[in-house]
């Protein structure tokens, strides 16, 4: 099967550091690909690049088939690649539910001619999106707090609530950035379901992460990088043995643990 | 006193505040709601005005087809500065507003044939014929006067700016809970997480730009109209400011404060004319005249520091983070 994300030699440079230095890996559709790599790998860099946060120096991202490198990030979302930020961005002042409703593709009210020369189509795509939001949020268990400021949820909470608005976007390809920071027990449960039962629904994922336990429980395949490059690539039980990257990664983390 | 006690000083109180609701409902949308951070809202009001002025005093146009082609020159103007500025970060955008109205207002002065130069709008047919730009409006004015049966002129002023006032407000108050009223606010909260969701956050913030450009351009007409003359002294930076204060005092990212704000507004500058009791009477008149400025100052700070969400924002969303 064709791969449904592509990089061919993305190449980025910050100055003179060469942050991520020709990488070339795929992403399988229905898969869940972890991307992990020490501090300062090119980890972010890689996941910029494919939202649009970046544009690479040279090389090719391509979803589906279509250049993604030259496009801005509204409209990479557009096409169904759709990110998350590393600590959870709620917008604060904005309803629970009005976050995830915003979320919403084609809604012509959210033009200004939209909303004042259709006024009912407006209004008759704004039920079915509430209707969708209010499903999201009984799927993360928020729906109680649905009519609360984004603002007064705990960090818990929030995390779900990215999950949720990223989901009304209808993805393809679920983006995350360190899903797994700063998350408690039962919450990283909770996530793990979350994104399992999604993949199984169709969705694929790119999850870059640290913690390293959570990648060998979830991914299919796990790519590795180091200063900017891919090092390894494959399942979770090759990479954990493919010795370029114990020297480079695991090896350090489990002498340090060590000594 | 006597002043205070007459109708004719509480019309125009009311008028000013009704100019300045309109104007500073254009800022509301534009920060209040979008996280815009313009400090050149005052270059809006000027292009509305001058536009007007110039068409209907030097070109002889009908004020009908020039009131609404100077709102749109001002809705231009805002999509003009918006273009190649909108990209840079909120800090930069403020400084490059300022600069704009600064750079508008120079030229309205030294540019004596298209504006008149520094002697104003009576200028604008050259040195020695009086120019006038507001004959329509006051039959207008009249018309209405006599349709309302109103005793006053000044009342069919009120009537008319406030009319226009109610509109826009309402338009706005609507337009905040449609879904593209929720876009902006979600831009105002967080730009990367609109983006990310596929909202074209920079198309979003020049209509923002360009529609409260308008707002400012319909109350820079009623300036003109209102008091029949102006210079370019009068768009002054310290007119965005005032709209500033108004935004602050009557509350953030709420439609009807705009009015309340206005209003309090007028009184304080209308009202600081009576300072002539002691300590005040220690000054001369023409330095009272810079103390309503410094109360003015003063009121912004207070606000921020006491009531930061203004007299009818909501406290907990000061403190959302």
């Amino acid at each position: 099967m064709p791969a449904i994300l592509e990089f061919a030699e993305v190449v980025r440079a910050f100055g003179g550091l060469r942050a991520v230095d020709g990488a070339t890996f795929e992403v399988a559709p229905g898969s869940i690909t972890a991307l992990i790599g020490p501090n300062g790998a090119g980890k972010t860099t890689v996941f910029n690049c494919a939202t649009g946060t970046l544009r690479p120096d040279s090389g090719r991202v391509v979803f589906e088939g279509k250049r993604l490198d030259r496009k801005p990030p509204h409209r990479i979302a557009r096409e169904g690649l759709v990110r998350t930020f590393q600590t959870a961005r709620p917008l604060t002042r904005l309803s629970v539910r009005e976050n995830v409703m915003l979320g919403a593709k084609d809604q012509p009210g959210e033009r200004l001619t939209g909303w004042l020369w259709r006024p009912q189509a407006a209004r008759g795509r704004e039920a079915l999106v509430r209707r969708r939001a209010d499903e999201l949020l009984e799927l993360v268990r928020l729906d109680a707090l649905a009519g609360a400021y984004a603002g007064t949820l705990s960090g818990g909470q929030r995390k779900l609530l990215d999950l949720a608005r990223a989901l009304m976007v209808e993805p393809k390809l679920m983006l995350l950035d360190e899903p797994m920071a700063g998350v408690s027990p039962p919450l990283r449960l909770e996530l793990l379901n979350h994104i399992t039962t999604l993949r199984a629904d169709g969705v694929t994922f790119l999850i870059v992460e640290h913690d390293l336990d959570f990648v060998m429980q979830v991914a299919d395949v796990v790519v590795v990088m180091n200063e900017g490059r891919v090092i390894a690539q494959g399942s979770p039980e090759e990479v954990r043995r493919n010795e370029h990257v114990v020297d480079a990664y695991l090896g350090k983390r489990h002498e340090a643990v060590a000594s | 006193m006597s002043t205070l006690a007459s109708g004719g000083f509480w019309a125009f109180v009311f008028v000013v505040a009704g100019i300045y609701t309109i104007f500073a409902l254009g800022l509301q949308l534009q920060f209040g709601f979008a996280g815009l951070l313009n400090f050149g809202q005052v270059a809006f009001m000027a292009i509305g005005a001058y536009t007007m002025a110039i068409l209907v005093a030097k070109e002889g146009w009908s004020m009908w087809l020039a009131a609404p082609l100077s709102v749109g020159a001002a809705a231009l103007g805002g999509l003009l500065l918006g273009l190649p500025t909108l990209r840079l970060r909120a800090d930069y955008f403020a400084i490059v507003t300022i600069a704009f109205s600064e750079i508008l207002r120079y030229v309205a002065t030294n540019d004596d044939a298209l504006t008149g130069g520094a002697q104003g709008t009576i200028n604008l047919r050259g040195t020695g014929v009086a120019a006038q730009y507001d004959a329509q409006w006051q039959r207008f004015q009249a018309h209405v006067q006599s349709f309302l049966g109103l005793h006053s002129r000044d009342a069919a002023m009120l009537v008319l700016v406030w009319g226009v006032a109610v509109v826009l407000l309402s338009l706005t108050w609507i337009a905040i809970r449609t879904p593209w009223g929720r876009t902006l606010r979600a831009i105002r909260e967080d730009e990367d997480v609109a983006a990310s969701l596929g909202k074209n956050v920079f198309a979003y913030k020049l209509q923002v730009l360009a529609v409260g450009a308008a707002f400012a351009g319909i109350a820079g007409l009623f300036y003109a109209w209102e008091f029949s003359f102006f210079s370019p002294d009068d768009f002054e930076p310290l007119v965005t400011f005032f709209a500033w204060m108004i935004v602050l005092l009557g509350g953030l990212g709420r439609v009807w404060s705009v009015p309340v704000g206005a209003i309090l507004f007028g009184v304080i500058f209308a009202g600081t004319r009576f300072f002539n009791f002691v300590p005040f009477s220690y000054f001369g008149s023409a330095d009272r005249a810079y103390l309503r400025l410094m109360v003015i100052g003063l009121i912004i700070i207070l606000t921020v520091v006491l009531r930061p969400q203004g007299i009818l924002g909501k406290r907990q969303e000061m403190v959302l983070e």
